[in-house]
Protein backbone atom coordinates (compact mmCIF):
# COMPACT_ATOMS: atom_id res chain seq x y z
CA UNK A 1 0.00 0.00 0.00
CA UNK A 2 1.08 3.60 0.40
CA UNK A 3 3.64 2.68 3.06
CA UNK A 4 5.73 1.15 0.30
CA UNK A 5 5.89 4.30 -1.81
CA UNK A 6 8.83 5.03 -3.99
CA UNK A 7 11.25 2.13 -3.51
CA UNK A 8 14.49 2.71 -5.43
CA UNK A 9 13.77 0.25 -8.25
CA UNK A 10 10.52 1.93 -9.38
CA UNK A 11 10.59 4.24 -12.38
CA UNK A 12 9.21 7.68 -11.58
CA UNK A 13 7.88 8.14 -15.10
CA UNK A 14 5.65 5.69 -16.94
CA UNK A 15 6.65 4.93 -20.55
CA UNK A 16 3.06 4.58 -21.77
CA UNK A 17 0.55 6.05 -19.36
CA UNK A 18 -2.45 5.58 -21.66
CA UNK A 19 -1.84 1.90 -22.33
CA UNK A 20 -0.88 1.09 -18.75
CA UNK A 21 -3.71 2.96 -17.04
CA UNK A 22 -6.28 1.49 -19.41
CA UNK A 23 -4.95 -2.00 -18.66
CA UNK A 24 -5.01 -1.33 -14.91
CA UNK A 25 -8.62 -0.14 -15.12
CA UNK A 26 -9.59 -3.24 -17.09
CA UNK A 27 -7.95 -5.51 -14.52
CA UNK A 28 -9.66 -3.73 -11.63
CA UNK A 29 -13.00 -3.97 -13.45
CA UNK A 30 -12.48 -7.69 -13.96
CA UNK A 31 -12.32 -7.38 -17.75
CA UNK A 32 -8.89 -8.92 -18.29
CA UNK A 33 -7.99 -12.62 -18.31
CA UNK A 34 -6.34 -13.97 -15.19
CA UNK A 35 -2.89 -14.15 -16.86
CA UNK A 36 -2.86 -10.35 -16.88
CA UNK A 37 -2.63 -10.52 -13.12
CA UNK A 38 0.68 -12.34 -13.42
CA UNK A 39 2.22 -9.28 -15.03
CA UNK A 40 0.42 -6.93 -12.66
CA UNK A 41 2.72 -7.39 -9.67
CA UNK A 42 5.74 -6.96 -11.92
CA UNK A 43 4.33 -3.78 -13.44
CA UNK A 44 3.42 -2.29 -10.06
CA UNK A 45 6.83 -3.15 -8.64
CA UNK A 46 8.60 -1.35 -11.47
CA UNK A 47 6.55 1.79 -12.09
CA UNK A 48 5.62 4.39 -9.48
CA UNK A 49 2.83 6.14 -11.49
CA UNK A 50 1.20 2.75 -12.23
CA UNK A 51 1.56 1.72 -8.57
CA UNK A 52 -0.10 4.92 -7.33
CA UNK A 53 -2.81 4.89 -10.00
CA UNK A 54 -3.69 1.26 -9.30
CA UNK A 55 -3.96 1.79 -5.54
CA UNK A 56 -6.10 4.92 -5.85
CA UNK A 57 -8.43 3.36 -8.42
CA UNK A 58 -8.72 0.24 -6.25
CA UNK A 59 -9.54 2.33 -3.16
CA UNK A 60 -12.23 4.28 -5.04
CA UNK A 61 -13.90 1.09 -6.27
CA UNK A 62 -13.73 -0.36 -2.77
CA UNK A 63 -15.35 2.63 -1.01
CA UNK A 64 -18.05 2.87 -3.69
CA UNK A 65 -18.84 -0.80 -3.20
CA UNK A 66 -18.80 -0.81 0.58
CA UNK A 67 -19.76 2.68 1.73
CA UNK A 68 -22.41 4.03 -0.65
CA UNK A 69 -25.67 4.58 1.18
CA UNK A 70 -28.33 2.03 0.29
CA UNK A 71 -32.03 2.85 0.33
CA UNK A 72 -34.31 0.31 1.97
CA UNK A 73 -36.95 -0.97 -0.45
CA UNK A 74 -40.41 0.26 0.62
CA UNK A 75 -42.19 -2.68 2.20
CA UNK A 76 -45.32 -2.31 0.07
CA UNK A 77 -43.51 -2.20 -3.29
CA UNK A 78 -43.33 -5.95 -3.94
CA UNK A 79 -46.97 -6.50 -2.98
CA UNK A 80 -48.08 -3.54 -5.12
CA UNK A 81 -46.25 -5.00 -8.10
CA UNK A 82 -47.84 -8.42 -7.57
CA UNK A 83 -51.26 -6.81 -7.27
CA UNK A 84 -50.78 -4.90 -10.55
CA UNK A 85 -49.62 -8.09 -12.26
CA UNK A 86 -52.79 -9.89 -11.12
CA UNK A 87 -54.85 -7.05 -12.62
CA UNK A 88 -53.26 -7.37 -16.07
CA UNK A 89 -53.34 -11.18 -16.20
CA UNK B 1 -36.08 20.67 -25.25
CA UNK B 2 -32.89 21.38 -27.21
CA UNK B 3 -32.16 19.90 -30.63
CA UNK B 4 -29.59 17.52 -29.14
CA UNK B 5 -31.97 16.43 -26.40
CA UNK B 6 -34.68 15.80 -29.01
CA UNK B 7 -32.36 13.60 -31.08
CA UNK B 8 -31.27 11.72 -27.99
CA UNK B 9 -34.88 11.30 -26.85
CA UNK B 10 -36.09 10.07 -30.25
CA UNK B 11 -33.22 7.61 -30.51
CA UNK B 12 -33.93 6.19 -27.09
CA UNK B 13 -37.63 5.89 -28.00
CA UNK B 14 -36.67 3.85 -31.07
CA UNK B 15 -34.35 1.64 -29.07
CA UNK B 16 -37.03 1.09 -26.46
CA UNK B 17 -39.65 0.17 -29.05
CA UNK B 18 -37.18 -2.22 -30.65
CA UNK B 19 -36.48 -3.81 -27.30
CA UNK B 20 -40.15 -4.26 -26.57
CA UNK B 21 -41.04 -5.55 -30.03
CA UNK B 22 -38.27 -8.13 -30.17
CA UNK B 23 -39.45 -11.40 -31.63
CA UNK B 24 -41.02 -13.41 -28.87
CA UNK B 25 -38.85 -16.48 -28.64
CA UNK B 26 -40.85 -18.32 -26.03
CA UNK B 27 -44.42 -19.15 -25.29
CA UNK B 28 -44.44 -19.67 -21.56
CA UNK B 29 -47.32 -21.24 -19.65
CA UNK B 30 -48.81 -19.20 -16.80
CA UNK B 31 -46.94 -21.41 -14.35
CA UNK B 32 -43.63 -20.78 -16.14
CA UNK B 33 -44.33 -17.06 -16.20
CA UNK B 34 -44.96 -17.03 -12.48
CA UNK B 35 -41.83 -19.10 -11.82
CA UNK B 36 -39.66 -16.75 -13.87
CA UNK B 37 -41.22 -13.70 -12.29
CA UNK B 38 -40.85 -14.96 -8.73
CA UNK B 39 -37.48 -16.68 -9.00
CA UNK B 40 -35.60 -14.65 -11.62
CA UNK B 41 -37.13 -11.16 -11.58
CA UNK B 42 -38.25 -10.40 -8.05
CA UNK B 43 -34.91 -11.22 -6.32
CA UNK B 44 -33.51 -8.09 -8.02
CA UNK B 45 -36.04 -5.66 -6.56
CA UNK B 46 -33.52 -4.28 -4.07
CA UNK B 47 -30.95 -3.42 -6.76
CA UNK B 48 -33.70 -2.14 -9.05
CA UNK B 49 -35.12 0.20 -6.42
CA UNK B 50 -31.69 1.55 -5.53
CA UNK B 51 -30.90 2.10 -9.21
CA UNK B 52 -34.22 3.93 -9.63
CA UNK B 53 -33.56 6.01 -6.54
CA UNK B 54 -30.04 6.93 -7.63
CA UNK B 55 -31.40 8.07 -10.99
CA UNK B 56 -34.29 10.14 -9.65
CA UNK B 57 -33.40 10.96 -6.00
CA UNK B 58 -37.09 10.58 -5.21
CA UNK B 59 -38.76 7.67 -3.41
CA UNK B 60 -42.06 7.92 -5.27
CA UNK B 61 -40.41 8.23 -8.66
CA UNK B 62 -38.15 5.30 -7.86
CA UNK B 63 -41.16 3.20 -6.82
CA UNK B 64 -43.02 4.15 -10.02
CA UNK B 65 -40.02 3.32 -12.16
CA UNK B 66 -39.54 -0.08 -10.55
CA UNK B 67 -43.24 -0.93 -10.68
CA UNK B 68 -43.42 0.14 -14.32
CA UNK B 69 -40.33 -1.94 -15.11
CA UNK B 70 -41.78 -5.08 -13.52
CA UNK B 71 -45.09 -4.63 -15.32
CA UNK B 72 -43.28 -4.30 -18.65
CA UNK B 73 -41.10 -7.28 -17.77
CA UNK B 74 -44.20 -9.39 -17.16
CA UNK B 75 -45.97 -8.13 -20.27
CA UNK B 76 -42.96 -8.95 -22.46
CA UNK B 77 -41.85 -12.03 -20.54
CA UNK B 78 -41.89 -14.13 -23.73
CA UNK B 79 -38.94 -12.04 -24.98
CA UNK B 80 -36.91 -13.19 -21.99
CA UNK B 81 -35.08 -16.48 -22.18
CA UNK B 82 -35.36 -18.35 -18.92
CA UNK B 83 -32.06 -18.75 -17.09
CA UNK B 84 -30.32 -15.87 -18.91
CA UNK B 85 -29.24 -12.59 -17.33
CA UNK B 86 -32.49 -11.35 -15.79
CA UNK B 87 -30.81 -8.57 -13.83
CA UNK B 88 -29.26 -6.99 -16.94
CA UNK B 89 -32.57 -7.38 -18.83
CA UNK B 90 -34.49 -5.64 -16.03
CA UNK B 91 -31.91 -2.87 -15.70
CA UNK B 92 -32.14 -2.21 -19.42
CA UNK B 93 -35.92 -1.83 -19.21
CA UNK B 94 -35.64 0.45 -16.18
CA UNK B 95 -33.01 2.62 -17.84
CA UNK B 96 -35.18 2.99 -20.96
CA UNK B 97 -38.25 3.79 -18.87
CA UNK B 98 -36.26 6.45 -17.07
CA UNK B 99 -35.13 8.05 -20.34
CA UNK B 100 -38.50 7.83 -22.06
CA UNK B 101 -40.88 8.62 -19.27
CA UNK B 102 -39.20 10.18 -16.28
CA UNK B 103 -37.00 12.58 -18.25
CA UNK B 104 -39.97 13.52 -20.44
CA UNK B 105 -42.06 14.34 -17.37
CA UNK B 106 -39.28 16.33 -15.77
CA UNK B 107 -40.01 20.03 -15.78
CA UNK B 108 -36.34 20.90 -15.54
CA UNK B 109 -35.12 22.72 -18.65
CA UNK B 110 -32.93 20.53 -20.82
CA UNK B 111 -29.36 21.64 -20.67
CA UNK B 112 -26.40 20.62 -22.74
CA UNK B 113 -23.43 19.83 -20.62
CA UNK B 114 -20.00 20.04 -22.25
CA UNK B 115 -18.89 16.76 -20.73
CA UNK B 116 -22.04 15.11 -22.00
CA UNK B 117 -21.50 16.39 -25.55
CA UNK B 118 -17.92 15.24 -25.39
CA UNK B 119 -19.07 11.80 -24.29
CA UNK B 120 -21.39 11.39 -27.25
CA UNK B 121 -19.24 12.89 -29.98
CA UNK B 122 -15.73 12.03 -28.91
CA UNK B 123 -16.67 8.91 -27.15
CA UNK B 124 -13.77 6.52 -27.45
CA UNK B 125 -10.71 8.73 -27.22
CA UNK B 126 -9.58 9.05 -23.66
CA UNK B 127 -6.70 11.01 -22.31
CA UNK B 128 -5.08 9.00 -19.53
CA UNK B 129 -3.13 11.52 -17.51
CA UNK B 130 -1.70 11.58 -14.05
CA UNK B 131 -3.88 14.35 -12.71
CA UNK B 132 -5.06 13.18 -9.33
CA UNK B 133 -3.35 14.28 -6.16
CA UNK B 134 -5.94 12.44 -4.09
CA UNK B 135 -4.43 10.13 -1.49
CA UNK B 136 -5.51 6.52 -1.03
CA UNK B 137 -5.82 6.93 2.74
CA UNK B 138 -7.95 10.05 2.29
CA UNK B 139 -10.40 8.10 0.13
CA UNK B 140 -10.49 5.22 2.61
CA UNK B 141 -11.15 7.60 5.52
CA UNK B 142 -14.23 9.14 3.89
CA UNK B 143 -17.62 8.25 5.27
CA UNK B 144 -20.50 6.82 3.27
CA UNK B 145 -22.35 10.12 2.98
CA UNK B 146 -19.36 11.83 1.41
CA UNK B 147 -18.92 9.05 -1.11
CA UNK B 148 -22.65 8.96 -1.90
CA UNK B 149 -22.87 12.75 -2.23
CA UNK B 150 -19.91 12.81 -4.61
CA UNK B 151 -21.49 10.09 -6.74
CA UNK B 152 -24.91 11.76 -6.69
CA UNK B 153 -23.45 15.07 -7.83
CA UNK B 154 -22.29 13.59 -11.15
CA UNK B 155 -24.35 14.06 -14.34
CA UNK B 156 -26.74 11.16 -14.80
CA UNK B 157 -24.82 9.45 -17.64
CA UNK B 158 -21.61 9.40 -15.61
CA UNK B 159 -23.41 8.42 -12.41
CA UNK B 160 -25.09 5.54 -14.23
CA UNK B 161 -21.90 3.84 -15.44
CA UNK B 162 -20.38 3.96 -11.96
CA UNK B 163 -23.55 2.52 -10.42
CA UNK B 164 -23.69 -0.28 -12.97
CA UNK B 165 -19.99 -1.16 -12.76
CA UNK B 166 -18.93 -0.52 -9.18
CA UNK B 167 -22.14 -0.91 -7.22
CA UNK B 168 -23.91 -3.57 -9.25
CA UNK B 169 -20.92 -5.41 -10.69
CA UNK B 170 -21.98 -5.53 -14.33
CA UNK B 171 -19.33 -6.32 -16.95
CA UNK B 172 -18.50 -3.86 -19.74
CA UNK B 173 -20.40 -6.12 -22.14
CA UNK B 174 -23.51 -6.15 -19.96
CA UNK B 175 -23.29 -2.39 -19.51
CA UNK B 176 -23.02 -1.92 -23.28
CA UNK B 177 -26.28 -3.85 -23.69
CA UNK B 178 -28.06 -2.07 -20.85
CA UNK B 179 -27.04 1.36 -22.13
CA UNK B 180 -27.14 0.61 -25.87
CA UNK B 181 -23.64 1.94 -26.42
CA UNK B 182 -20.43 0.32 -27.73
CA UNK B 183 -18.00 -1.25 -25.24
CA UNK B 184 -15.38 1.39 -26.12
CA UNK B 185 -17.81 4.07 -25.03
CA UNK B 186 -18.52 2.20 -21.79
CA UNK B 187 -14.80 2.17 -21.06
CA UNK B 188 -14.22 5.84 -21.88
CA UNK B 189 -17.35 7.02 -20.07
CA UNK B 190 -16.33 5.06 -16.97
CA UNK B 191 -12.87 6.58 -17.07
CA UNK B 192 -14.29 10.10 -17.32
CA UNK B 193 -16.87 9.39 -14.64
CA UNK B 194 -14.22 8.21 -12.19
CA UNK B 195 -12.05 11.24 -12.93
CA UNK B 196 -15.00 13.52 -12.21
CA UNK B 197 -15.66 11.55 -9.02
CA UNK B 198 -12.03 12.02 -7.96
CA UNK B 199 -12.42 15.78 -8.49
CA UNK B 200 -15.46 15.78 -6.20
CA UNK B 201 -13.74 13.65 -3.58
CA UNK B 202 -10.66 15.87 -3.68
CA UNK B 203 -12.78 18.93 -3.15
CA UNK B 204 -14.63 17.27 -0.24
CA UNK B 205 -11.27 16.29 1.23
CA UNK B 206 -10.00 19.85 1.07
CA UNK B 207 -13.22 21.26 2.54
CA UNK B 208 -13.12 18.76 5.39
CA UNK B 209 -9.44 19.34 6.11
CA UNK B 210 -8.30 15.88 5.03
CA UNK B 211 -4.72 15.66 3.87
CA UNK B 212 -4.19 16.01 0.12
CA UNK B 213 -1.00 16.54 -1.86
CA UNK B 214 -2.45 19.82 -3.09
CA UNK B 215 -2.21 21.53 0.25
CA UNK B 216 1.55 21.97 0.33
Amino acid sequence: MEKDLNPPERKLKCDDVSKCFQLLESILDGQEQSDSNGTLDHKLAKCQPCFEYYNLEQAIREVLKTKCTKQPVPSELASNIRQKIEEIK
Amino acid sequence: MTFLSKISYNLSQLVFLKLMSEVQRKKYSDKDKNDIFDNEFMPHIDSMYNFGYRLTFDEDDAKDLVQDTYLKAYRFINSFEKGTNAKAWLFRILKNSFINEYRKKSKQPAKVDYQEVETYYNSDSVDYNITSDLRVDTVKDMIGDEISNALNSLAVDFRTVIILCDLEGFTYEEMAKILDIPIGTVRSRLHRARNLLKDKLRSYAQDMGYDTDNED
